[in-house]
């Protein structure tokens, strides 16, 4: 067997860069140790949004990707329940509200539209909240969508540009040639010829770096979700506690008082509606290795921070918990890059949670690296080799 | 009865005939057919059709059964309010 480009790993990152890559009329095949979107992509929340990200690139290609998924809901053939509902940010104190402006203006003059709500607005918008909240931002760009869902849309359309999948096949050696360059992927299947491959491999990107020698410093990190049985409306749309950026970036220099076990569990309120009427109710960030298992405590404080948003919720069920890890980098960028020192070998990786808002501009990008066109987005600070200048200065 | 007529997951309404198109098509795992048309992803968990959804997957595929569990169950072990899980007093509060 013989391909143009291998993309390894049936995320969400891998679904898009394979679609991309298929359309461009590249011979692809994407390689997959177990079935399409069976990790981190199946076990996440559901949205793409830019009030979650830092203002300047990170902003700029989450908006950019909203923008891409808009335009696939309409070509794909396979309905993937993307809607833009917009989001709700909501401050608890006065402070926060002070932080909150100050991020919204900046990204106002980025040219994004965020929209400061005053309390009453806020409850007009969405009455079920606490009635003592100080206010928040309303961002109507921000949207949902099925993440597994997208991720069947992607190999479904890439299908028909001829993409070979290869589920339950685990990567495990990489073979190089002269000058190290990339010449077979040897899977516990069988071995397949190719010169390039793209590491879509997340949290379990650095597994597959180390067989090509590079060390790629991503580290999983652990999220749990609530799941809640189908219910009246609770919220029209994603609803988050500004305490979420603080639980995300760890440079925002401000304390919530909170209980110890949600601080201890850096737990932060998030809830978004889902198509099939439950809602999805989180969040919280920990480093615990590849441990996915649904913890009591962080079950209890996810429960406690979100009642105190939305008091409502004290009588609806939670009918099921789970947990997934996201591919976390220390400067909260994806990396989505060549490796100069081993041609023909590229990472996209690295999304923590943006892997959903990302991907379809990801997926482009990494197309247009191959092709050696000019990306959409100057992508420098996205490079590999980051870490390594990190290093040496 | 028809396999359109006969409802395999009730909490989500899923016909036998869906689930059996599903796996047709797609040549899916348990998993799979669950993501695709919530069979087992309602009030109950899948505690009551994910053997029959299992049943259906491996005829259909001709693979086996494993011993190991297909669809897995979460935590918590029936469905419990938010006022339950997350409320009271905690020891580690001061």
């Amino acid at each position: 067997m013989n391909f143009d480009i291998i993309v390894i790993g049936a995320g969400i990152i891998g679904c898009s860069t394979a679609y991309y890559l298929s359309k461009a009329g590249y011979k692809v095949g994407l390689v997959e140790k177990g079935d399409i979107a069976s990790g981190t992509s199946s076990r996440c929340d559901a949205v793409a949004l830019i009030s979650d990200k830092k203002p300047g690139i990170d902003t700029d290609i989450g908006y950019k990707s909203i923008q891409m998924y808009k335009e696939l809901a309409k070509e794909l053939s396979f309905d993937f329940q993307f809607s833009s509902r917009g989001s709700l940010y909501v401050c608890e104190t006065e402070q926060e509200l002070e932080i909150a402006i100050g991020y919204a203006a900046q990204q106002r003059s980025d040219g994004y539209r965020m929209q400061i709500v005053d309390q009453k607005e806020l409850l007009e918008i969405e009455p079920k909240l606490a009635k003592d909240l100080m206010g928040g931002i309303w961002t109507e760009v921000d949207s949902t969508m099925n993440p597994y869902l997208v991720c069947y849309a992607f190999i479904e359309e890439a299908k028909k540009y001829g993409l070979k999948l290869f589920t339950n096949h685990e990567v495990r050696e990489i073979d190089r040639g002269v000058h190290g360059r990339i010449e077979k992927v040897i899977t516990d299947k069988g071995i397949i010829r190719t010169e390039r491959i793209v590491n879509c491999a997340g949290v379990w990107a650095s597994q597959i770096g180390d067989m090509v020698g590079i060390d790629i410093p991503i580290r999983p990190r652990k999220g749990m979700i609530l799941v809640t049985e189908k219910t009246d409306r609770i919220v029209n749309q994603k609803v988050h506690e500004f305490g979420y950026m603080l639980s995300k970036f760890e440079d925002i220099n401000y304390k919530r008082n909170v209980s110890k076990l949600v601080e201890n569990h850096n737990i932060a309120f998030t809830i978004e509606p889902t198509d099939a009427d439950n809602y999805l109710v989180g969040g919280h960030r920990a480093f615990n290795g590849y441990d996915i298992r649904s913890e009591n405590q962080v079950i209890r404080g996810i429960a406690e921070r979100a009642m105190r948003f939305l008091p409502v919720l004290k009588d609806v069920s939670c009918i099921r918990t789970y947990a997934g890890i996201r591919p976390w980098v220390i400067d909260h960028l994806p990396i989505v890059s060549e490796v100069e020192e081993v041609p023909g070998f590229y990472i996209a990786s690295g999304h923590e949670g943006d892997g959903i808002s990302m991907a379809p501009i990801t997926g482009k990008m990494i197309t247009q690296l191959i092709s050696g066109e000019k990306t959409d987005f100057d992508i420098s600070r996205l490079r590999f080799s980051r870490y390594k200048e990190a290093i040496i200065s | 009865m028809t396999a359109e007529k006969t409802i395999v997951c009730r909490c989500e309404e899923v016909t036998l005939g869906t689930i059996q198109d599903t796996v047709q098509t797609y040549c899916c795992s348990s998993r799979e057919v669950k993501l695709r048309t919530r069979a087992g992803m309602g009030y109950c968990g899948g505690r009551t059709c994910r053997h029959v959804i299992d049943r259906v997957v491996a005829e259909i595929t001709k693979e086996p059964i494993k011993d190991e569990v297909q669809l897995s169950y979460r935590s918590p072990i029936r469905p419990a309010t938010f006022a339950v899980l997350g409320g009271g007093k905690h020891d580690n509060e001061s």
